[in-house]
């Protein structure tokens, strides 16, 4: 499998960001792409450590989140200005690994990042809403008075990262319906395990396969734990438990457009 | 307060070090002197609180320097861990914050926070105890009612101080988010408490109910981008309070207006600097304190790097913004790496509203003069200090030649930070906490 093969050591990984990131601070000659690229698999690597904690820390989470928005949205901004996906953005953003690949499945998977990162967020977000958090919402979106004034310069829009957000779940509806439905015909588990929350076990399964997050192979493994939050049936939790390896397969076929 | 050009005459006379040791349980989370400035209360991150209480100043030929130590005179196990058993989650019992009430009689009160529960302590002295009953030996046994032949009538004799605290009232199950701040309010019956999206509103005499000023949760989680980070009453008008956000912002809300706050009265922001702008320019924007001056009229909110003063009357700027350690700008990255980006320093005004002061790291803290606008950088370590010590500025070497007494920046300890301050409300003693260790420090007499 993909991912597999190539994975560097945790320590390793450790080690190397510790001389990026002061890297980062000391030069000025980084190109802007690496440093940005730099900023981002750290923020998803904290992310990723965070999901794993049983109470993660809600300010630091969103402040996290925001930034790898942030970064999103800029990245988004420049590849719209760059209609084909080929040549000079790819190269830098290529140069960007900390392994040098150049498997043209990674390419795609980097375009494809975008969104899983959406649904990470989104998925990391929504298991900090406790369930047991009675109290109804009174507020609902904020109005447009207490929408804090963004300053220009930052590019961040709420309404498109609900769109976004929104396109992205779209996005991983349709996988998860086309994947799955030759499934379900097997599985009639559904009423048996309709109310169990599977979701701390899922984070659990999940874990082992995540290694040294590089962004790539975090865009593999995010459509797995994003399935849960798109689906409200814990059945396919347990499906997906089960069929991961062949659905991996599955979406690089897909990915790939063969 | 009298300055000097170059150094700052502040002596320190050092509290006895308690007998802590160096253990995690140990690290001070708090630190609040009551209103009059007598008590000096820390709380910890085992859930303790340990008050101080400043000695009687005895005006004596023989010791003309001595000013009122600070001498513990009472500790007690504020909050228990805790564990939720449907969410499976442990419940910290360090110790948040902690709030004085104003005195009213002879017992003190105050309330202390986990991230979950509020509870008002009262600390209360016993130093006389009743003898001589009737049915009772001075043991506690009973005595055989028929033995008694001759009756008489207990009295007052006094005892060794005992100072007692007994918790008073718990004020739980009213927040889902993890508490971090609390603040009395001017009529001294009702109190608020904030988490990260809510803030409640209680009344001292009603445990089981409060009140929801602020909800800033959005129905759908995905959405959040903000959390609150601190509140605070008005000093002087009930109806009004401010909190800040994660995004760097102050709102400040009348609560005539509404039963919920969600629309703000004002909304302070400063716009960003374009030219300092970097991926982590959200994350060190976001404001880790709030406090109203004495006067009620500004604000000091502290950020990663500065303290700013706001005047209530202009939303768009402070009117002053200090600069905290501006040489941790170009080490962005490496502090976020180590989560150091993260830490969250209060700041304090002095009584007259004319200095404030805040932490850092390497075991610094920095005081900003307001009329002057001299600051001074001073070191809160044993090995620099002796009691009675004049405290010596110190420096830190940003880039080029490194003078001799001065520090530089990659020699900075950032294990060694300094969160928590806290100053007299009328005289200029600071109590400066580091680590596990509470240092007090005096202004100079003469």
């Amino acid at each position: 499998m993909l991912g597999r093969g190539l994975k560097r050591k945790l320590s390793d990984y450790e080690e190397s960001m510790a001389g990026l990131s002061s890297a980062f601070d000391s030069s000025r000659g980084l190109p802007y792409p690496l440093k940005r690229q730099l900023v981002l698999n750290m923020c998803l690597t904290k992310l990723q450590t965070y999901k794993m904690l049983v109470e993660p820390n809600l300010h630091r989470s969103v402040l996290i989140a925001n930034t790898v928005r942030q970064i999103q949205e800029e990245m988004r901004q420049e590849s719209n200005q760059q209609p084909l996906p080929s040549g000079v953005g790819q190269q830098e953003s290529h140069c960007c690994d900390l392994r040098s690949v150049e498997d043209p499945i990674e390419n795609s998977l980097l375009i494809v990042s975008d969104d899983d990162m959406s649904s990470a967020i989104s998925s990391i977000l929504k298991d900090l809403d406790f369930v047991e958090d009675i109290s109804p919402p009174t507020c609902l979106v904020p109005t447009g008075d207490d929408q804090p004034k963004f300053p220009e310069n930052t590019g961040l829009k709420l309404e498109d990262d609900r769109q976004d957000l929104k396109g992205a779940e779209c996005v991983f509806g349709s996988f998860e319906i086309s994947n799955s439905t030759s499934y379900l015909k097997d599985l009639a588990i559904d009423d048996i395990f309709e109310d169990i929350d599977t979701s701390m076990y899922d984070s659990d399964f999940c874990c082992p396969p995540l290694m040294p997050p590089r962004s790539p192979s975090l865009a593999t493994e995010e459509p797995l734990k994003t399935f849960p939050s798109c689906n409200s049936s814990s059945a396919n939790n347990i499906q997906i438990c089960r069929t991961d390896l062949s659905e991996l397969d599955h979406i690089m076929e897909i990915l790939v457009g063969s | 307060m009298e300055e000097d050009a170059e150094t700052r005459k502040i002596s320190s006379s050092f509290l006895r070090d308690h007998s802590y040791a160096t253990e995690a349980a140990d690290i001070i989370s708090t630190v609040e002197f009551n209103h009059t400035g007598e008590l000096l209360a820390t709380g910890d991150k085992g859930g303790r609180v340990v008050i101080f209480q400043r000695e009687q100043e005895v005006k004596s030929k023989n010791q003309p320097h001595r000013r009122g130590e600070y001498n513990v005179y009472s500790t007690f196990q504020s909050h228990e861990p805790e564990f939720d058993y449907l969410k499976s989650l442990e419940i910290e019992e360090k110790i948040n914050k902690i709030r004085w009430l104003p005195q009213q009689n002879a017992a003190y009160f105050l309330l202390s926070t986990n991230d979950k529960t509020v509870k008002l302590w009262k600390v209360s002295e016993r130093d006389k105890r009743p003898e001589g009953y009737n049915l009772k030996d001075e043991d506690g046994r009973l005595r055989d009612p028929s033995m008694i032949t001759v009756l008489r009538v207990p009295v007052l004799r006094p005892m060794d101080l005992m100072v007692e605290a007994t918790p008073r009232r718990v004020f739980a199950n009213a927040h889902t988010y993890h508490i971090n701040s609390i603040s009395v309010n001017s009529d001294y019956e009702t109190y608020m408490s904030a988490d990260d999206l809510r803030i409640n509103l209680w009344n001292f005499e009603i445990t089981n109910q409060s009140f929801n000023i602020v909800d800033i949760k959005p129905a759908n989680m995905e959405e959040l981008t903000e959390v609150i980070t601190a509140a605070e009453f008005h000093p002087h008008h009930c109806n009004t309070f401010v909190y800040s956000s994660s995004k760097g912002t102050i709102r400040l809300c009348d609560m005539r207006t509404a039963a919920l706050c969600d629309r703000h009265a004002k909304f302070f922001e400063e716009p960003e600097d374009p030219s300092n702008r970097s991926f982590f320019s959200e994350i060190i924007s976001s404001i880790s304190d709030v406090k109203f001056s004495h006067s009620g009229r500004y604000i000091m909110t502290r950020d990663y790097l500065t303290v700013k003063v706001w005047d209530l009357n202009m939303e768009n700027r402070p009117i002053e913004t200090y600069q905290v350690h501006d040489y941790l700008r170009s080490k962005l990255c490496s502090l976020y790496e180590n989560d150091c980006i993260f830490d969250k320093f209060e700041c304090v005004w002095n009584g007259s509203d004319s200095v404030i002061m805040t932490g850092s790291y390497n075991n610094f803290f920095r005081m900003f003069d307001r009329n002057t606008k001299r600051d001074v950088t001073l070191e809160a370590s044993r090995e620099n200090s002796k009691p009675r010590a004049i405290l010596k500025p110190r420096k830190v070497c940003v880039g080029g030649k490194r003078r001799k007494d001065e520090i530089s920046v990659d020699s900075l300890d950032f294990s060694k930070k300094i969160l928590h301050t806290a100053w007299h409300p009328s005289e200029n003693i600071i109590a400066v906490a580091a680590t596990n260790n509470l240092y007090i420090f005096q202004d100079k007499v003469n």
